[in-house]
């Protein structure tokens, strides 16, 4: 019967004549074959196999049984079928042409019951986030690992006054700082700048006194005495963490100034122009009695009024 | 040898109903026709599977450590055979997605297509919008070298600044308290894994959306019009596809050939004569935030995350606030204004942060 596509709304007669019309066709979900066609006739609807079908012409249905063997059949409980739409059977509606939602495939026994369902639905909540959920600690710790790493407070020697030559000007000093990086022992090259101030300039960048420097804890690590008059900045820009220059501004003179937004600071590290929200960061600072010149390289977070310490 | 091409198709035909996916994917009605308008969405698939396979293929030879990043895309560019040609195109590439997004978004607003029933389409493309983004910024710090390290010190310190979360962001991205190793490694693994994944199943989400809700056809013309040019996607909208495309393609392979790549520095601390600046697309976010209104903690607040947030809230709220069914962009003069104001701000912008670097010199 593979052959056998009867359509929608044709004739169906019986041995005894004409009783009524194919309301639906039910489909087998596993041969993809038509099980039965539904006949509406006398106002219900009756499922007859297709083993009592004889022929299917052109707008008519022939069956094998009389009339009162059709209304032996049992009748359609629509609520037990699906429509082809409503369920994915791959190739049913190649296979079966009639019109599309008007295929029927039974509703399988085991998805009736309603309170399992929803037992179901919550225990595959339940296990997808007992599978999640211990997941979530480790992988936040592993990601985090080498986010808060300890401040590094050693005294790094940059260079010697001597190559200091004016008062109030700034000298670049380009270091070597070898530090480990994860698993890479690397060596990069880093910038500060150390003015030697005069007593004025002096006066600006300690208006609160001598300057203490601290760890994570809190405790003292360094207090820069206001009489020393060299004062070494951070290179990083407090604005956004770009590399600051000396150089000249065709108003204001000699000035720092950062080529990224073009923030404008003094030899004091006081801002005279540009978005900065604050003075340039002034490093612990150490000169020996040779002149060599140590600080600790402290990095400030670029962008806040007050200075938080990042590293 | 048709024979057997007919027979394999029949084959899987037979197994997977290839004609229904055929007719789904080639015979949509286009409504009003075929157009050029509408080639920027396949331009932008285009563009991204080249990135990919120009980015796979950079994958063969570089290195993704601190010391080894710099030299190792050296070595693309001057020892590999055609390596200058696949990082210059991946490079001009970046930017032919960043264009080709805004003509996207563009063609998209103006034909006022982001409207009911169309809302969810809109929304996926700009979740797609952030990633192209991402994209640029996390690609551009992996040669390792002076704009690599500046752009990514600067653009992760305006991160900073996001409230709540931003110290965490921007620790997280750095792998650490400032860049380093760890900061290339996290870019490295979001570029090529992380962003892919999300553009590729965001992508899909798209023009699944899209081809649901449909497509939103002219503004103009009765609908006996509009009935009387309509064609299928295929062959004459594919056909200007292509063409579309093959223009991109030379295009970038021009600006290839032409400006191939050149490495700055390698990366260090100390910036040199190097005037640090962020890729061209993100030139006028910079320029931006070299205003006086935007200086301080607050204004950079302003400049840095507040303006550009609210800009793209407003363009998630956008089909939500502007419910007129009103879709001809010549009805709608605040549209056609805001689009006008958006475009001419970032144009100059741009120009001005690149007159800019004269003053500098």
């Amino acid at each position: 019967m593979a052959s056998m596509q009867p359509k929608i709304k044709s004739k169906v007669r019986c041995t005894d004549g004409e009783i009524g019309e194919v309301a639906h066709v039910i489909a087998d979900p596993l041969s993809l074959e038509v099980s039965h066609i539904v006949v509406r006739t006398n106002g219900t609807e009756r499922q007859v196999p297709v083993s009592s079908i004889g022929a299917v012409r052109d707008d008519l249905v022939e069956l094998l049984c009389n009339s009162s063997q059709v209304a032996g059949f049992p009748e359609l409980k629509r609520e037990d079928f699906l429509t082809s739409k409503e369920v994915e059977i791959p190739h049913l509606e190649n296979r079966i042409h009639v019109e599309p939602g008007e295929v029927l495939v039974p509703f399988p026994e085991l998805e009736k019951s309603c309170a399992r369902r929803s037992f179901f639905t919550g225990f595959i909540y339940v296990i997808g986030v007992l599978i999640g959920l211990p997941l979530v600690w480790p992988v936040l710790r592993f990601v985090m690992k080498p986010m808060y790493a300890p401040y590094d407070n050693r005294w790094l020697k940059i260079g010697n006054v001597s190559k200091i030559k004016a008062e109030d000007v700034g000298v670049q000093f380009i270091f070597k700082k070898s530090f480990k990086d994860s698993v890479l022992e690397r060596e990069e090259d880093k910038n500060h700048w150390v003015v030697k101030a005069t007593p004025e300039t002096l006066q600006k960048i300690y208006k609160n006194g001598d300057l203490s420097f601290y760890d994570e804890k809190g405790d003292v690590v360094w207090v820069n005495k206001q009489t020393v008059p060299y004062v070494a900045f951070a290179g990083k820009c407090p604005h956004l963490g770009c590399g600051y220059k000396w150089r000249s501004h065709k108003t204001r003179g000699q000035v720092f100034l950062c080529p990224c937004h073009l923030s404008i600071y003094d030899a004091a590290g006081t801002v005279l122009d540009g978005p900065a929200p604050r003075p340039l960061d002034v490093l612990p600072i150490k000169i020996s009695a040779t002149g060599d010149i140590e600080v600790i390289d402290v990095e400030y977070k670029a962008g806040k009024k007050e200075q938080v310490r990042l590293a | 040898m048709n024979a057997l091409l007919q027979k394999v198709y029949d084959f899987v035909d037979e197994r997977i109903d290839l004609k229904t996916l055929e007719a789904k994917m080639m015979r949509e009605p286009i409504k009003g026709g075929s157009r050029w308008a509408y080639v920027f969405g396949s331009c932008l698939l285009f563009i991204f599977i080249m990135q990919a396979v120009t980015g796979v293929l950079l994958m063969f030879y570089y290195i993704p450590s601190a010391d080894h990043a710099y030299a190792s895309t050296q070595f693309i560019i001057h020892e590999v055979d055609y390596g200058w040609f696949i990082l210059s195109y991946h490079f001009w590439g970046s930017s032919a997605m960043v264009v080709m997004v805004f003509a996207h978004m563009s063609q998209v607003f103006l034909w006022g297509a982001y409207k009911t029933p169309r809302e969810m389409t809109w929304l996926v493309g700009l979740g797609l919008f952030g990633i192209v983004m991402a994209f640029g910024f996390t690609g551009y710090l992996l040669p390792w070298d002076q704009r690599a390290y500046w752009a990514t010190t600067v653009g992760v310190e305006i991160m900073d600044k996001t409230p709540v979360v931003g110290d965490f962001l921007a620790r997280f991205l750095k792998g650490g308290p400032t860049p380093g190793q760890m900061t290339l490694s996290r870019f490295f693994v979001i570029h090529v894994m992380i962003l892919p994944a999300a553009l590729m199943g965001l992508a899909g989400l798209h023009l699944f959306l899209f081809r649901s809700a449909g497509p939103a056809g002219p503004f103009r013309g009765t609908s006996d019009e509009l009935k009387a040019k309509t064609d299928f996607f295929f062959p004459r909208q594919v056909w200007k596809d292509i063409v579309a495309m093959a223009a991109v393609f030379l295009a970038i392979c021009s600006l290839a050939l032409i400006e191939p790549v050149q490495l700055l520095e390698q990366a260090t601390p100390d910036p040199g004569d190097y005037h640090p600046e962020p890729e061209w697309y993100f030139l006028f976010l910079f320029q931006l935030l070299r205003w006086k209104v935007f200086s301080g903690e607050f204004g950079q607040f302003l400049g840095a995350i507040a303006i550009p947030g609210a800009f793209m809230l407003l363009l998630v709220a956008l089909p939500f606030i502007d419910r007129s069914p009103e879709r001809n962009i010549f009805k709608r003069p605040i549209a056609l204004l805001s689009w006008a104001v958006v475009t001419i701000g970032i144009l100059v912008l741009t120009v001005s942060a690149i007159l800019n670097r004269e003053f500098l010199d």
